[in-house]
């Protein structure tokens, strides 16, 4: 079997890669510490927030990795949601998750008592307005 | 230096509602046809902060803002300490109504969004002999709920900042920075378990799909407004709502979330001041 026949994927890792280039030098002067396991498609990627800053993002291969909160969208979902300007309805997690685009997983307190942060986190992929 | 003073000015009236003396914060400027305004659940007066300025509306109007009771800087009712907060539909209602005869206002225009535009659906229904014209701006006979409330006042988690990040995704991407986080400011300020209490009303005790026939659109227009952005309170949403109505008036916004006067005020004016114009031709 060869992973490359799924255009999805591919697609997934990308945008895995993309996102852990452009996590890595985020921050926020807040006390936030948690484990996030954000997956694309099929690319899971561990982010350790210590400090309000991102000190790790990788792709993880580590079966049950261990983390705080889990989040999982396809590729085009985060495609979606990463546009410059996004479309109504692609913009905001909780907008894919209501069309059940995006799902989340695990201990839901550390993600809502710093759901801005968070929320910012993963828009950091998104692409420069022109 | 460079300074300059706004034309709003705020006071308090004392007025009973449900059998409690309130202390009630309003600001208004210009003259003209009473247009009181309905801020959205967990905010205050200060949306309407734009509307109070814009001398294309103030020309012909008397905009009036006022912050519910537990709201801006609105008291709750004494007692409060007691209690859980709780907006209810008929609570609303009569909020509503006492502030406008408190005042005296003669057949006032009234626009209100989010929970003021749910609002607006039950005055449509109630009282289209009382008021000039409406406008419901998110407004929606029922949405779909996307989080679970009790999030919003729990001791481990911060209510202003949760509330705020909640609602940020609300606002379209195109509104400008300053008013996003103004929006967002507000929302951070509010007091503890409001914003919970106000979505009561909105999710628990206001679904009116089905009890919205009779509304006299002949006797009073309403108008419905809903931003693109809006996943609270959809488009569809609205439009469904707008389609049980007849003659109500619908228009879907460009670029606008959830707080269409607060977080781009530029953009909305394109939407309200036909409408506004249209009432004043009545």
């Amino acid at each position: 079997m060869q992973d490359s026949a799924n255009p999805a994927r591919e697609e997934g890792a990308g945008l895995a890669q993309h996102f852990c280039s452009r996590a890595l030098s985020f921050s926020r002067p807040r006390q936030v510490d948690l484990n996030l396991l954000v997956t694309f498609e099929t690319t899971p990627v561990l982010v350790h927030v210590r400090d309000g800053r991102v000190t790790a993002a990788g792709v993880t291969s580590a079966p049950m990795p261990a983390c705080d909160v889990a989040l999982h969208a396809s590729a085009n979902a985060w495609s979606r949601f990463w546009q410059a300007v996004p479309a109504a309805g692609w913009h905001d997690i909780f907008a894919l998750g209501k069309r059940g685009e995006l799902s989340i997983r695990g201990n839901l307190q550390p993600l809502m008592a710093h759901l801005q942060f968070v929320k910012d986190l993963l828009a950091c992929g998104r692409q420069a307005r022109p | 230096m460079n300074a300059s003073v706004e034309p709003i000015v705020g006071r308090y009236v004392s007025v009973d509602i449900a059998g409690q003396p309130c202390r009630v914060y309003f600001e208004e400027a210009g003259a003209g046809i009473p247009l009181v305004c309905l801020h959205t659940a967990g905010a205050d007066s200060r949306q309407y902060r734009h509307m109070l300025c814009d001398t294309a509306i103030t020309s012909r109007y008397r905009v009036i803002a006022f912050d519910l009771p537990w709201h801006g800087k609105s008291y709750p009712p004494e007692g409060w300490q007691d209690q859980e907060y709780r907006l209810t539909t008929a609570g609303y209602v009569e909020t509503v109504m006492a502030f406008c005869h408190a005042l005296g206002l003669e057949r006032p225009a009234l626009i209100g969004c989010s929970i003021g535009g749910r609002i607006v659906l039950q005055l449509a229904h109630q009282h289209s002999d009382y008021f000039r014209a409406l406008i419901g701006v998110e407004a929606a006979d029922h949405q779909q709920p996307w989080y679970d409330t009790s999030w919003l006042h729990r001791g481990d988690v911060h209510g202003g900042e949760v509330c705020a990040a909640l609602v940020s995704g609300l606002v379209a991407p195109q509104s400008p920075s300053n008013y996003r986080h103004e929006t967002l400011w507000q929302y951070m300020q509010g007091g503890p378990g409001v914003f919970r209490g106000d979505l009561y009303f909105y999710r628990a005790d206001s679904d009116l799909r089905g009890r919205l026939d009779g509304i006299r659109t002949d006797l009073c227009p309403l108008y419905l407004l809903t931003g693109e952005y809006d996943f609270s309170c959809t488009p569809e949403d609205t439009l469904r709502t707008a389609a049980s109505i007849p003659g109500a008036q619908v228009t879907i916004m460009r670029e606008l979330g959830h707080f269409p006067m607060s977080e781009n005020p530029q953009q909305f004016r394109g939407y309200v001041l036909p409408v506004l114009d249209a009432i004043a031709r009545q």
